[in-house]
């Protein structure tokens, strides 16, 4: 990990309140797994916003790194507003990244809101190792949507859902997978998105492997600070940033 | 330039000093800075046993701050002993020890464990994240002053007390740990503190009140420290919301003999390193030798 002045190549938005910011980077480009987030320092010399803010790395293209990102706080709020042209301080690439391997069996990958960014990266990976890929994507509405033609060339079988049903399956992306277990002989599953979601999952009990990249407000991004804990299944205490994000569904409190 | 301090004969190279519960046990920030950039590393706060802290949020930011509970979650003193030292103990650094205790037995105990293993204890009488213990013992300056005084007594190192500022009077505290020996006293720790989301209601801290650090904190832990300068001859490390070397300078001459960096380390990493250079050029450019020439120069 380093700490990076970068300039942001583009920052537009790509989704109701959804924005997709990029910036070059060969060292995070070289470095990056998916999985990995960065630590953004959105202002510099600021008090409010005062803490980095942790983002996922959604996938890197050649030198350039892309991070999507929702609008709900201030932090986001500022940085929606940086323009090209304009420097960011980054801490990263930060935390463990997903298992990637050729699995003897299809892969699902699930996931919900913006828990969807670091997923796209994990799906080239995983078709790039050979294996199949269904990704169940689960939004609020038609209008939220985003990245569904990417996912499209990284999966075999996209399927969506939606809450208020305007496209795709109407509920929950965790039912809509729930229906799909019993035939889709898989052999792990990746999942991101909101802690109810992922509870939701882990309440399943699947017969198989569940990988999940989790979320907690943090402030170094590092291990130091012990504000991002989480409890394992032997109350030992895990840490969001260093020991995660990415965890064993089975091994972890959620 | 001479940086150099000197606290009860624990020579420290430049007058910086993580603090404790933001540096972890050094290990983390060792892959992104060079530990040896700091005059010391006071460690994250031990405990007898293991803790696993407090339960999640245990974070949230306000104007100018945050507000953190994590409520000393740390892998117990044998952890401690057995596999952090020996990794910090590489470094060009000082250790201070931080101790917390949930009786003065604990506190004893922990001091004859750790205190031939490192430069400084550092006597944590100000947690507002534990029940028991922590601020409860740092509110009463009788308990003050008995736990310092046994702790000093079994102590094979110099010892610095760590203050609360959440009390009336907090030189009272200052006074009480200075009868009872202390080499030094450290404030001011985070002050008590609350935020609400108003969409859920709820509290923004699990465990409803926390600790407010960072630059909002500041110009009570400069008056504390100024207050407590008039009060103690022991040396002062000022700590509270110190973002850049200008804010270190206040601290110097509000009487801190040393300073230490704790929120700063989470938002800028390098912030050592900045504020070191900003309080050599500060003494350059007014004409200064050396940092103790600062120390309480204020001019009222």
């Amino acid at each position: 990990m380093k700490l990076l002045d970068v300039e942001i190549a583009e920052n537009k938005m790509i989704a109701n309140g959804i924005y997709l910011l990029s910036f070059e980077s060969d060292y995070l480009a070289k470095t990056f797994k998916p999985g990995n987030f960065v630590n953004i320092l959105v202002e510099k010399d600021s008090i409010y916003p005062l803490l980095r803010r942790p983002f996922s790395i959604s996938f890197v293209k050649e030198n350039k790194v892309f991070i999507g990102y929702k609008v709900v706080g201030i932090g986001t709020q500022i940085l929606s507003r940086k323009k090209k042209g304009d420097t960011i301080n980054i801490l990263g690439p930060l935390g463990n990244s997903f298992l990637i391997e050729r699995f003897d069996g299809k892969v699902a990958v699930v996931g919900g809101g913006v828990g969807i960014f670091p997923l796209l990266s994990l799906c080239h990976e995983l078709k790039k190792a050979g294996n199949e890929v269904d990704v169940f994507l689960g939004f609020r509405s038609k209008s939220d949507l985003f990245f569904v033609d990417e996912f499209e060339k990284v999966s075999d079988n996209l399927f969506i859902s939606t809450d208020d049903g305007s496209i795709g399956f109407k509920g929950n992306t965790v039912e809509f997978f729930k229906t799909k277990i019993a035939e889709g002989n898989y052999k792990v599953a990746f999942s991101c998105g909101p802690k109810p979601m992922l509870s939701a999952i882990k309440s399943l009990n699947l017969p198989f492997k569940c990988y999940v990249s989790l979320e907690e407000k943090m402030a170094c991004g590092i291990g130091a600070c012990l504000c991002c804990s989480i409890k394992g299944k032997e109350d030992n205490m895990l840490h969001v940033c260093s020991d995660g994000p990415v965890f064993d569904i089975m091994e972890v409190e959620i | 330039m001479n940086l150099e301090v000197e606290i009860s004969g624990v020579k420290f190279k430049n007058p910086i000093i993580a603090a404790s519960g933001t540096f972890g046990f050094g290990r983390e920030f060792s892959k992104l800075i060079n530990l040896d950039l700091f005059g010391g590393i006071s460690t994250k706060g031990i405990t007898l046993k293991k803790r696993t802290g407090n339960p999640q949020p245990r974070i949230c930011e306000v104007y100018g701050g945050i507000i953190n509970s994590v409520g000393l979650e740390n892998p117990g003193v044998e952890a401690f002993v057995n596999d952090e030292l020996p990794f910090l103990r590489r470094f060009d650094t000082k250790i201070i020890a931080n101790i917390n205790g949930f009786s003065k037995e604990e506190f004893v105990e922990l001091a004859k464990i750790v205190s031939p293993l490192v430069d400084m204890l550092e006597v944590n009488l100000s947690c507002p994240n534990v029940k028991e213990g922590g601020m409860a013992f740092g509110k009463d300056p009788d308990k003050v002053y008995e736990i310092t005084k046994e702790v000093k007594k079994i102590s094979s190192c110099p010892v610095i007390v760590k203050l609360t500022p959440n009390v009336t009077d907090i030189t009272e505290l200052a006074k009480a740990a200075e009868k009872a020996g202390a080499d030094a006293i450290s404030l001011i720790n985070t002050v008590s503190a609350m935020a609400i989301d108003i969409e859920t209601r709820r509290p923004l801290i699990k465990m409803v009140t926390g600790g407010l650090s960072g630059p909002a904190i500041k110009p009570i832990a400069i008056r504390m420290v100024y207050e407590c300068f008039q009060k103690v001859k022991i040396p002062i490390i000022g700590m509270g919301g110190i973002m850049n070397y200008k804010d270190a300078i206040e601290f110097f001459l509000a009487g801190a003999t040393a300073i230490q960096i704790g929120t700063v380390n989470f938002v800028n990493p390098n912030a050592v390193l900045e504020i070191r250079e900003g309080i050599e050029n500060y003494l350059k450019a007014h004409g200064f030798k050396s940092v103790k020439d600062l120390v309480g120069n204020i001019i009222i």
